[in-house]
């Protein structure tokens, strides 16, 4: 082997360690970072989002570590400063190894002796590794003098593992009831995994869940106390255990060792039903003979999971007083997700329907709750009814054509398609082309904007006729249109009751305001359309199409529905002439308060006790918020964020959710424009 | 027609709801109003309204009557309004048109009451109700139930739903619709009027 070779040789195992070197300090300060934080966890105990973190810490420390020595020592890779380190190991050399490197000619170290440079170079090597190893050895001491489970809620923190802690602190000394775990395992048709809470407070699970409560040492003397009902743990390899189910109520859990207590507030959950909305048929229909297929299509979700759902009908003959009624379920389905869509449909001819029968639709989705439910969903009803035959003069049954109303909307629908392919083509043609097609559509739209006049002239009891050839040169048309505007500006603009026969607006204008505001909007479309401007004319379009469905979706006419105008003459019932005086004292209802008075006198009591002995205010605080979950859920939520800042020592946090739960209490300011009649006002 | 007010004098409203025929009883409103001015010094409209459950101005009535022989579904909407109703203390009076446990109509209302509202229950025949004006010992009994129409049973008791110990909900099997649906001048024939019991449901209305 020539010099040179050998001092590779050197240059390799010094670098190799330097690596090592780097890597073992590198592990040194990672177990370090571990080992600090499992002390002060012994200490004081650390939360799962810290102690999640730590790890990822201590590798950072070590990379870190590494990197910077690898840094500091990257001369090593340089021939020349190898040869300097060989030079003060062996003056002898005179530095002919350095010149013979710098100069790349081996012969200037020719006659000089080289069997010692590797065995140099690697004793360095090793002895560099002394300290970092000594570290970790040290490092592993500690870890084995640590309590059991002090590394592992470090290296592996997991929800659940604050009873492998090994407590120093005279608090948790002697008291079996802190730690504290709880772990929820919610019902099993929910196919849900188990969770589990340090410390439990507050635990929110879904109604019929089985919570675990857990701590460390011999379950004798401990007792729990759940709705009414109490419960000795039991006893497991030094652990206590104590199961309960959560309920439809919000309750308190009271654990009580000697002296010691807790008091943990249960939140249930409710398992929503199921939202089921029935696609088709879209709207309550009149049939002139019970023939022909009905599609039914619905939309079922649920927060948790479906398990069936159906169509349910109800057949209802008769009338006057006496009905009679058949029902039954088609279109059954299991289902096994949180979203489903149901369609089956039903053929009128097998329902033997007669003139008169109503047939009512809906669709019903049951949830896989069998703790409380199951919950059971339905969607709005839609009603079929079969015409009789005396009533074929006053409603459009043809059996294929649609409504006016109906045509007027396919119309509307198209007439929409046509003007946004004329504006998507717009900056492609020439001027005159656009003001052309516009006014074709234009045109069109005006037709439709007759037809829906007059159907609304027909129902306000006008001339159909006097809309059907409207010409601005013809004044008297022009009057009758006027006179249309007028009474849609009426009917769209200045009221806002729909229906009330108490009031000035008749029943049938209200019935038609729709049409007049489509109508209105077909108005203004046509006047954009005629000046070239498709853009300008189809919000108004659009407009026009949507009255135009709000119609047909809202007009319903009970034939029924107008009671006779009797009208009470009162003072004839009361006997005229009689000094009847002035009527008896009548006040608003309001909800009973008695609850909220007792609330509120218990918060009072509570806030009092805060300055005697806060520990306890925790306590009252919980039992108040458990009480209030479901009546105030608002002062419940400023409560639980009171409770929440006392136990944190936040004693600001803690007023200022003092404060909102006391406003939360009081309600809402009442403004009285005026003196009661019964005021005490002198 | 411009919003009405919120009146001083009691207004009897009816209820309007989608899915049948609420209007069954249409001379119901007129009588009981009738009845009102005779027995009560209560300030009250010469005429009833008639409000849609889905419109918020159901809100504005303290006592709202429904009836009707036809499966009861409400729409969401109108499900919200009745919820909201009844937590602002409002009382609704559901009375069967057809008088028959076993009818559709008194199990979808009575379903759809229980989704609603809340569970109905039994009135006790010596409630509040049956004294807050005319005293009576439970719910009177009307000409439909014994003549054997309907479900062939004399009903002992209303049912309800509570609220904060007042009545929310008035459910009836009785058929008050039917008793009750004629012109009050007819009253001159009967020797016993037989809607002083809606005296009371308004004034236990009024009041609770």
């Amino acid at each position: 082997m020539n010099a040179f070779a050998r001092l590779r040789a050197a240059r390799f195992a010094l670098a190799t360690g330097i690596v090592l070197r780097a890597l073992a300090w590198g592990a040194v300060a990672a177990i370090t970072v571990v080992v600090g934080v499992a002390l002060v966890d012994v200490v004081v105990p650390l939360s799962l989002e810290i102690r999640a973190r730590i790890l990822g810490l201590a590798v950072a420390a070590g990379i870190a570590t590494i990197a910077a020595l690898a840094w500091r020592d990257r001369s090593v890779l340089s021939a020349e400063r190898v040869a300097l380190w060989l030079e003060e190991r062996f003056p002898s050399l005179e530095y002919a190894l350095v010149t013979a490197v710098e100069a790349g000619d081996e012969r200037f170290v020719a006659g000089a002796s080289t069997d010692r440079w590797i065995s140099t170079a690697q004793r360095r090597a090793v002895a560099s590794l002394r300290a970092p190893l000594s570290a970790l050895v040290a490092a592993t001491i500690i870890i084995l003098i640590l309590p059991s489970g002090a590394v592992a809620r470090v290296r592996s923190p997991r929800a659940g593992d604050s009873l492998d802690r090994a407590g120093t602190s005279r608090a948790g000394r002697g008291n079996r009831l802190s730690p504290l775990v709880a772990e929820v395992a919610p019902p099993a048709y929910t196919g849900q995994a188990s969770t589990t809470i340090d410390e439990p407070a507050d635990v929110r699970a879904l109604a019929g869940s089985r919570v675990t409560l857990r701590g460390r040492g011999s379950g004798d003397g401990i007792l729990m106390v759940a709705s009414g009902d109490t419960l000795q743990p039991g006893t497991r390899d030094d652990r206590w255990s104590v199961p309960f189910t959560v309920g439809s109520r919000p309750m308190a859990v009271r654990l009580s060792d000697g002296t010691d207590a807790r008091i943990i507030a249960v939140e249930p959950i409710a398992d929503n039903a199921p939202v089921v909305t029935l696609v088709t048929p879209p709207h309550d229909s009149v049939f002139r003979a019970p023939v022909g297929r009905i599609a039914l299509t619905a939309d079922a979700s649920d927060d948790i999971g479906l398990a069936i759902g159906a169509f349910e009908y109800i057949v209802s003959s008769g009338e006057g007083e006496t009905f009679t009624f058949r029902s039954g379920t088609i279109g059954a389905k299991r289902l096994d997700a949180k979203t489903a869509t149901l369609s089956a449909s039903i053929r009128l001819d097998s329902l033997a329907l007669k003139p008169g029968d109503i047939l009512h639709l809906r669709a019903v989705a049951r949830d896989a709750n069998d703790i409380s439910g199951p919950g059971v969903g339905t969607s709005e009803t839609r009603a079929i009814r079969i015409a009789r035959a005396g009533e074929y003069d006053s409603i459009a049954v043809e059996a294929a054509a649609p409504s006016d109303a109906e045509k007027g909307m396919i119309s509307q629908r198209m007439l929409i398609m046509l003007a946004e392919a004329l504006q998507q083509k717009r900056p492609r043609l020439a001027r005159d082309t656009v003001v052309r097609e516009s006014h074709s559509i234009a045109a069109d739209q005006k037709k439709l904007r007759r037809t829906v006049g007059d159907i609304v002239f027909t129902r306000l009891g006008g001339n159909p006729s006097a809309e059907e050839t409207n010409d601005e040169e013809n004044p008297q048309l022009a009057k009758s249109m006027t006179e249309l505007l007028a009474r849609a500006d009426s009917a769209t603009n200045q009221s806002t009751d729909p229906v009330d026969f108490q009031g000035g607006e008749a029943p049938v204008v209200a019935v038609n305001k729709p049409l007049l505001e489509a109508y209105n909007a077909m108005w203004d479309a046509a006047v954009n359309l005629e000046q070239g401007e498709p853009d300008r004319a189809l919000p108004h379009m659009r407009a026009a199409l949507a009255a135009i469905q709000k119609a047909r979706q809202a007009e319903r006419l009970y034939l029924r529905g107008a009671p006779l105008p009797v009208v009470i003459d009162i003072d004839k019932a009361r006997l005229k002439g009689k000094d009847k005086g002035s009527s008896s004292a009548r006040r608003s209802l309001t909800v009973s308060d008695s609850a909220a008075t007792a609330r509120a006198a218990r918060f009072a009591k509570i806030v009092e006790l805060s300055s005697r002995d806060p520990r306890a205010v925790v306590d009252s605080l919980l039992l108040l918020r458990i009480d209030a979950l479901t009546d105030a859920p608002t002062f419940a939520a400023a409560l639980s964020d009171a409770v929440a800042a006392l136990r944190a020592g936040k004693s600001d946090a803690a007023t200022s959710a003092l404060a909102r739960a006391r406003r939360a209490l009081a309600g809402p300011a009442i403004v009285q424009d005026s003196l009661g009649r019964w005021g005490n006002a002198p | 027609m411009g919003k009405r007010p919120v009146s001083a004098e009691f207004v009897f409203a009816t209820a309007q709801y989608e899915s049948g025929d609420w209007d069954s009883a249409p001379l119901l409103p007129a009588n009981i109003i009738d009845t009102i001015a005779r027995y009560t010094e209560i300030a009250v409209a010469p005429t009833g309204v008639i409000v849609p459950l889905s419109d918020d101005r159901m809100l504005r009535y303290p006592l709202l009557y429904l009836t009707g022989h036809l499966p009861v579904r409400f729409s969401d909407a109108e499900r919200r309004n009745v919820r909201l109703f009844v937590e602002r203390g409002g009382m609704l009076f559901v009375d069967d048109h057809n008088h028959d446990i076993d009818g559709t109509f008194h199990k979808t209302a009575t379903q759809e009451i229980t989704r609603t509202v809340g569970p109905l229950i039994e009135l006790p025949n010596d409630h509040q109700l049956y004294s807050a004006f005319f005293k009576f010992d439970g719910p009177p009994t009307t000409s439909h139930e014994l003549n054997g129409w309907g479900d062939n049973l004399v009903h002992k008791h209303l049912l309800a739903v509570m609220r904060g110990g007042r009545i929310a909900v008035l459910y009836s099997s009785k058929d008050y619709s039917s008793e009750w649906n004629y012109h009050p001048d007819s009253k001159r024939f009967m020797s016993i009027d037989n809607t002083r019991f809606a005296v009371n449901v308004v004034v236990y209305a009024l009041s609770a």
